[in-house]
């Protein structure tokens, strides 16, 4: 019942943003986090996969109006688009995929988009010095003397709120 | 391993998976490397900012593709589409007021662009050829104009001569003899003398640069054999006077007192003006052109009861060579001559000469 439910709001939210591509932003906030780990599970590059998945919500939005509603669910779309802008860019940088031959099966290609998916949500959920440090550390990419800075804390406690939410992290995946 | 140890050690694999080199060799405790899967996930993902920037370039692109939408709408609600059709014969050049041919939509603002671009291109060309004709340096005309003299001749239509020599014959036909002032010898067509202790060239007084005579005699008579005519006092003709016709005294024609019989007229007073039937254009010299010499110059001329320009004078000099090629131009007019009670006469006129560079 919830999924035909999940299925008629995507399909009106669809419409809607094929009447007035204004109302294209709630397709993009649902998706983007799953469009950005499904790139990143495949090129393993922050930049480039941003850059990809920019390229994904350009195309979804001009072509918005050429999509035909049939049952397949929206995110489905934007992942073909995406498999597409992947491609492309290995082809133009001549590169080849860095996966095995074949790429990531599907199932381990979505398993790794959906733990990524998972993992941004977590982050959220982490209490809030653990979240500051994880993001400071892994996305900034910033030295833990200058974290400590920062927060006005020693490096050792930095260290030790780094331990834990990483701890934090794994444990909440095992769960799910 | 103590709590701030694993610390420790987490970090430094941390910090070596951030910066891309390997670790140190040692080997990691069992929750370090578990852990470390987990921060390899976590430093793939987006920058905060990304999602926000990303949303806020999508909702300009939407908001830029719902305008360009509402104005298309609004077009087509302007303008309602029609199916294809052709033309309708009977329209001309339906375009041209803006109406179309149905087949498309057509606005008035691309006729009016459209317009004033044309204005614009026609106005360009018409000042380039008008800059063209304003700057070229060639002489395309010259304007001559006829004007009436008041000026005094040097040998006007008073005058007049004859001659001859009592022969029984009338004189015959001949070109004048040379004009003089004082003439020594009265012209003879027969010689009476054959060797004269003092010899002195025959002559009459008439004006000058008329043609050089080449066999002396009474232009007006007739073909006849040799003979001074019937005339007394020497010359040639039926006059007295030694000139040549039929006049008294050392001239030409009728009349008395030398000069050309028949008078150079003046225009009016039953005197029409000659005509200029064929007026050649005179050069340019190299020298005017150069300096982009303009002006006038004024001859004084006769035309003869032959069309021809028997006489010239210049009244008025620009100089620079332009005097000599008007001059040269104008002997090669041809005209109708004026005419007198019905017959040609020499007329005395001025004309202009325009020197322009257009």
């Amino acid at each position: 019942m919830r999924a035909v439910l999940a299925e008629a709001d995507e399909r009106s939210l669809i419409e809607a943003a094929q009447r007035d591509p204004r109302r294209f932003a709630e397709l993009y906030e649902q998706n983007v986090d799953r469009v950005y780990a499904f790139v990143v599970s495949r090129i393993f590059d922050r930049d480039a996969a941003e850059d990809l998945t920019a390229e994904v919500f350009h195309q979804a939005l001009a072509n918005i109006g050429q999509f035909e509603w049939r049952g397949t669910p929206f995110i489905a779309w934007l992942l073909r688009i995406a498999s597409n802008a992947i491609a492309d860019r290995w082809k133009r940088e001549g590169k080849y995929s860095p996966l095995p031959d074949g790429g990531l099966s599907e199932t381990a290609a979505l398993d790794g988009t959906e733990r990524r998916m998972m993992l941004t949500q977590m982050i959220e959920e982490l209490p809030a010095d653990q979240k500051l440090v994880v993001m400071r550390r892994f996305i900034a990419q910033r030295s833990v003397r200058e974290i400590a800075a920062e927060m006005n804390r020693s490096e050792g406690a930095v260290k030790q709120l780094q331990f834990r939410a990483l701890q934090s992290l794994r444990s909440r995946m095992g769960e799910k | 391993m103590s709590p701030q140890s694993v610390y420790e050690q987490l970090d430094g694999a941390v910090e070596a998976m951030l910066l891309g080199i390997g670790g140190n060799g040692e080997p990691l405790d069992p929750s370090v490397t578990q852990l470390l899967g987990v921060a390899d996930e976590v430093r793939c993902l987006p920058w905060p900012q990304f999602k926000q920037r990303l949303r806020i370039e999508l909702q300009a692109t939407a908001a830029s593709l719902h305008s360009g939408d509402a104005t298309s709408r609004a077009r087509s609600m302007a303008v309602p589409r029609q199916p294809l059709r052709p033309a309708a014969q009977e329209q001309i050049l339906p375009t041209l007021f803006g109406t179309g041919y149905g087949n498309y939509p057509i606005h008035r603002s691309s006729f009016m662009v459209s317009a004033v671009l044309h204005l614009v291109l026609g106005g360009i060309v018409l000042a380039a050829g008008i800059w063209i004709a304003r700057h070229r340096q060639e002489v395309t005309q010259q304007v001559m104009y006829l004007i009436r003299t008041d000026q005094p001749l040097p040998y006007d239509g008073k005058g007049g001569g004859g001659g001859g020599n009592h022969d029984v014959m009338p004189a015959s036909k001949g070109d004048l003899a040379m004009a003089s002032d004082e003439p020594v010898a009265p012209p003879v067509i027969v010689l009476r003398k054959e060797n004269p202790k003092l010899k002195a060239q025959q002559a009459v007084v008439r004006p000058p640069d008329i043609k050089m005579p080449q066999n002396v005699g009474d232009p007006l008579a007739a073909i006849f054999p040799p003979s001074n005519g019937a005339g007394a006092n020497g010359g040639i003709g039926s006059g007295a006077g030694g000139g040549i016709g039929s006049g008294f005294g050392p001239g030409v024609g009728p009349g008395y007192g030398g000069g050309m019989g028949g008078g150079i007229y003046r225009v009016g007073g039953g005197v029409s003006p000659p005509l200029a039937t064929y007026t050649p254009d005179p050069d340019y010299t190299e020298e005017a052109r150069k300096s982009k010499h303009q002006g006038t110059v004024i001859l004084w001329i006769v035309v003869g009861p032959d069309g021809r320009v028997w006489d010239i004078k210049l009244r008025r000099s620009l100089g620079m060579g332009l005097d000599e090629k008007a001059a040269e131009a104008v002997r090669k007019w041809r005209f109708q001559p004026g005419m007198k009670d019905g017959h040609p006469v020499a007329v005395q006129v001025n004309v202009e000469v325009n020197f322009r560079m257009y």
